[in-house]
This record gives structure tokens, sequence and C-alpha cells, in this order.
């Protein structure tokens, strides 16, 4: 499948490991230097995997907020101009 | 990567309201379960909307096209659009693939074990395995994880599955943040809900205030 693309360059993949790197949360400490790949894969992984969870909480807050909304509270005013703009 | 965070952040609030306009409309009662579910698909949608077209978006889609339970809130979401856009996002061909790979994955880590089971089977105590073994095993089992977690990952190695992951979690990072300043507008007026009429219109400016700045 990555022959579609031809080779990747050692340049652009240490790009994206450092991309990812970054954006990892816990990539904010002491060893800055090239973690594993294996490490590295299991916090994106695991980042994902929180994300997921916040997602589902976030909706869950949501539609409980929705199912205790009535139509004349300031929250659906804003939630219909919203929806105008 | 800035512009498109900033097409990204209006495309997704237009398309989750929609969403969650389209959720709390279905029919009459519905179970906070099945409300949620509609709420994640919408914000699922959106995400994949403002991201534009790329591998996961496409994969996104077809799955969350493909559930049965999904079709009454994608069909209130996507209005004359539905039928063209399920047309564009089915791929029994995808399906296939999926179905192939799974079985070569499963025959890879059968004959592993079999090795396994047959070396310590000889040496009698602990298995000696390399080091490098160690490492590539595990890296091989994380990165199947890693196809799991991101959608279309399945049919991508290496490079590509890195890439495609790194603009998932941007995505993923944007429509959790976005999701979190919606919830926190309701709540800011909510909270100020007790003060004097009169302050209502500028409770409902400071609300859309917060969210258009999140947007820059």
């Amino acid at each position: 499948m990555s022959s579609r693309r031809g080779r990747i360059t050692d340049e652009e993949m240490n790009e994206l490991i450092s991309k990812l790197q970054l954006l990892l949360p816990e990539s904010r400490r002491r060893n800055v230097g090239r973690a594993s790949a294996g490490k590295l894969l299991k916090e994106t992984c695991s980042y994902i995997k929180s994300l997921h969870r916040e997602v589902d909480d976030l909706s869950d807050r949501l539609s409980q907020l929705m199912a205790t909304m009535d139509d004349n509270s300031p929250q659906a005013d804003i939630i219909r101009s919203l929806l105008r703009s | 990567m800035h512009v498109t965070k900033e097409f990204k952040k209006k495309t997704f609030l237009k398309q989750l309201l929609l969403g969650l306009h389209v959720s709390n409309s279905i029919s009459n009662p519905i179970s906070i379960q099945q409300r949620k579910n509609s709420i994640k698909l919408s914000a699922d949608l959106a995400m994949a909307f403002a991201r534009g077209r790329t591998h996961w978006t496409h994969a996104l889609i077809t799955k969350l096209g493909q559930k049965e339970e999904n079709k009454s809130t994608l069909k209130g979401i996507l209005g004359r659009r539905y039928e063209i856009l399920m047309a564009r996002y089915s791929c029994p061909l995808l399906y296939q693939k999926v179905q192939r790979r799974k079985k070569s994955v499963t025959s890879y880590r059968f004959s592993y074990n079999a090795q396994k089971r047959r070396s310590s089977a000889l040496k009698g105590s602990c298995v000696r395995v390399s080091p490098s073994v160690v490492a590539r095993n595990l890296e091989n089992r994380r990165t199947k994880v890693l196809k799991r977690l991101v959608p279309g990952g399945e049919f991508l190695n290496g490079s590509s599955l890195l890439s495609e992951a790194l603009d998932y979690v941007i995505s993923l990072k944007a429509q959790v943040d976005m999701m979190k300043s919606l919830w926190r507008a309701t709540q800011v007026s909510s909270s100020s809900n007790v003060e004097l009429v009169p302050s209502a219109p500028l409770q409902k400016k400071d609300a859309s205030c917060t969210i258009a700045n999140s947007e820059e």
C-alpha cells in the first residue's frame, strides 16, 4: 500500500514521528530524544482511546442537556441563533 | 494545517448543531442511550465533513452509513443528500478486503504461537527469544491495535498509517475541543439564568462570543 506514494524519505518519516510526538500529551517530559517506535505506537493508541472516551462522555452530557432543555430556555435560543447564522 | 483548522471549526459546529437538532426531534419517547448515540453519530459525521476528503473520513462515513440504527438520524441530517452520499460511501469491496485481512492476521498469530510452543518444548524451561524479535512482535501487535482504532487503518501500512493516524488525532482533538466549548457555552447561560430578565440578550451575546472566539 505504501508503494502508492513511492519510497518515503527518512526525513519525512522523522518529521511525521516528531509531529506525532508533539501531539501526544506525555511527550512533554524529560526524554525528548526519539522515543522507540513501540512506545510511540502505544502512546498514540492510548491517546486515541482516551479521546474516544471523551467524545463519548461529552455526547452523554449533551444528550442529558437536550433531554432537560425546554423550548423556551436561553440555551435553545442560543442554539437556534447559531443554526441560523 | 492551520487553514484546515479554520475551515473545520465553523463547518463542524454547523453540522453538529444540525445533528443535535435532528436527534432531539426524531421520535419523542426516545431513550437517553439512543439520543446519545445519535449525538455521537452527529459529532463523528461533523468531524468527517469538516476535515474533507481523506482516507479515514471516507472509511468513517462508510462505517457510519452501514449501521442500521443510524439510518434515521442520517436521513434527518442529510436530507436529500442521503441517497447520493450513501451511494458514494458504500463500498462492498471494502468489506471483503477486511474479511481477507482478518484471516491472514489470525493465521500469522497461530503460526507464531505454534513456533513458540515448539521451541519451548525443545528447550524445556523459558523460551529464549532474541530482543529484536520481541521488539518486532510488540511493534506488530501495537500496529494492529492502531489499525483497528483509526478508521480505514486496516488497509494502510507503515508511514501511510502513521500519517493518517496523525491527521485523525488532530481532528479528534478538535472535535473534543469544539464539543467542550459548546457544552461550556450552555453552562454559562444556565448559571446566569438567575439574573434579571433585561440582561438576557447580553447573556446570549456572551455565549455566542465564547463560541466565536474559540473558532479563531
